[in-house]
């Protein structure tokens, strides 16, 4: 886990106090990468391009938006969620949160307690942690490679739109490549398909 | 793109000085035609010998030293065209030079390693450039003459507005984003395709690709946070008389 990435959004309107958090973790000797968030909305595209890790709020901001918080939280699975603190919150209110960081926290406390839940939170199956595609993953790069569309690759594999939408993006994920031209590429590097079989 | 040690660009500060620190700035000076020997001078006075405003340089020169843009700065109907001007310099170099510089290494590349995948990439950033052309030709065709036309009071009504057919928030729904296939090239180079005594070669085309990347990046923050929202006001003010 130590060689991966974590990769943090944080929604914090302060910015002397992002900035602070932001030099506190990433002079850790762990590799994070932070995303500076300014409203749920921008978490939810996040999550749509890039693997989220944690997401740390400042309760504040989401305290007369629960219900968008909760549906959030529905949609993004395998994330930890932490409650930024440093003024005085209903108990209710932070209980949402897997766990708190206070601003009286020690420094060198903080990389600590993120990976601890994170390890703790891990024994759910998580995605993206092998870059090698699945067999399943590779089929359906072959199908993109020959060009065919989501419905096609579907309905070839006998699998839903949603499936096919989902394999694509962990394909993605995986080689780091979005194109399709991009994704021939890779797959003629990696002896997937032959260039024979190529022919545009 | 966060840098530890990053210097916040103020306009009495020597020009010498931000260069040694951060080295693309010397880009962005290009941009804006300023000569590459600053001797003693100051962004202010550099920009002063330029007529650019040393706001415009100093909003562009923080973004290259990391920082994100200072939302809600107004700026001038003057220092808007200046920015238009710097986007439109900044169109020439990446299909000027910079594009033709990184073609140039992958033609080179498949003189020496003559295997398929080379030929594909040498294909995908063909197509990359023409992507990048028709991007720029209908910034430097339609969406910047319009924003000129606006800025020199060309337009004052609605119905003037009609002739052009044209809004600021078209420009801002067509704005596509032209660095993730930059990012798809990096990673076959880096990661996928293999070596073949291209060493050297492939390593200048991967700095490139970066340094390209990075001047685009901050085209694209510059156009999205900074010229969009200018012209969003102007376009109130006017239209709303």
């Amino acid at each position: 886990m130590n060689n991966k990435n974590i990769h943090i959004a944080i929604f914090e309107p302060s910015q002397i106090v992002y900035e602070g958090l932001s030099n506190i973790l990433l002079k850790t000797s762990h590799a994070f990468k932070l995303f500076s968030v300014d409203c749920l909305e921008d978490i939810n595209t996040l999550y749509k391009e890039e693997r989220i890790d944690f997401v740390i709020i400042n309760p504040s901001e989401i305290q007369n938006k629960t219900k968008e918080f909760f549906s959030l939280k529905k949609k993004m699975s395998g994330i930890c969620w932490v409650a930024l603190v440093y003024n005085y919150f209903d108990r209710q209110l932070l209980e949402m949160y897997d766990d708190v960081i206070r601003i009286t926290d020690a420094a060198d406390s903080i990389a600590e307690m993120l990976l601890k839940l994170k390890d703790s939170n891990s024994a759910q199956p998580s995605s993206g942690e092998q870059e090698q595609l699945t067999d399943r993953e590779i089929e359906v790069l072959k199908l993109m490679v020959a060009g065919l569309a989501n419905k096609e690759i579907a309905e070839q594999l006998f699998i839903s739109i949603h499936t096919v939408i989902s394999h694509r993006k962990n394909i993605s994920q995986k080689t780091g490549i979005k194109s399709q031209a991009g994704l021939t590429i890779y797959a003629i590097s990696n002896k997937i398909i032959k260039i024979e079989d190529f022919t545009s | 793109m966060y840098q530890t040690n990053k210097k916040y660009v103020k306009p009495e500060m020597k020009m010498a000085d931000l260069i040694f620190d951060n080295p693309s700035l010397l880009l962005l000076m290009e941009h804006c035609g300023f000569n590459s020997v600053v001797q003693d001078k100051s962004v202010a006075q550099l920009c002063e010998e330029k007529n650019i405003n040393p706001r415009v340089f100093v909003a562009f020169a923080n973004l290259y030293n990391g920082f994100q843009p200072t939302s809600g700065e107004s700026f001038s109907k003057e220092d808007i065209s200046q920015i238009i001007l710097i986007l439109e310099n900044s169109h020439n170099y990446y299909e000027n030079e910079k594009c033709p510089e990184i073609k140039q290494c992958i033609q080179q590349l498949y003189s020496e390693n003559d295997s398929p995948e080379i030929k594909l990439i040498d294909k995908f950033f063909d197509e990359y450039i023409v992507e990048v052309k028709e991007h720029f030709s209908y910034e430097d065709d339609t969406a910047f003459p319009y924003f000129t036309a606006l800025l020199k009071d060309d337009i004052t009504s609605t119905h003037e507005k009609q002739k052009y057919n044209f809004s600021v928030e078209e420009y801002s729904e067509h704005h596509t984003d032209i660095e993730s296939k930059l990012n798809d090239l990096k990673a076959l180079l880096l990661k996928h395709v293999p070596l073949q005594n291209d060493r050297i070669l492939r390593r200048k085309i991967i700095v490139s690709l970066f340094e390209l990347e990075y001047d685009l990046n901050i085209h694209h923050i510059v156009e999205e946070e900074l010229l969009v929202p200018a012209v969003r006001e102007l376009e109130k003010i006017i239209y709303s008389n």
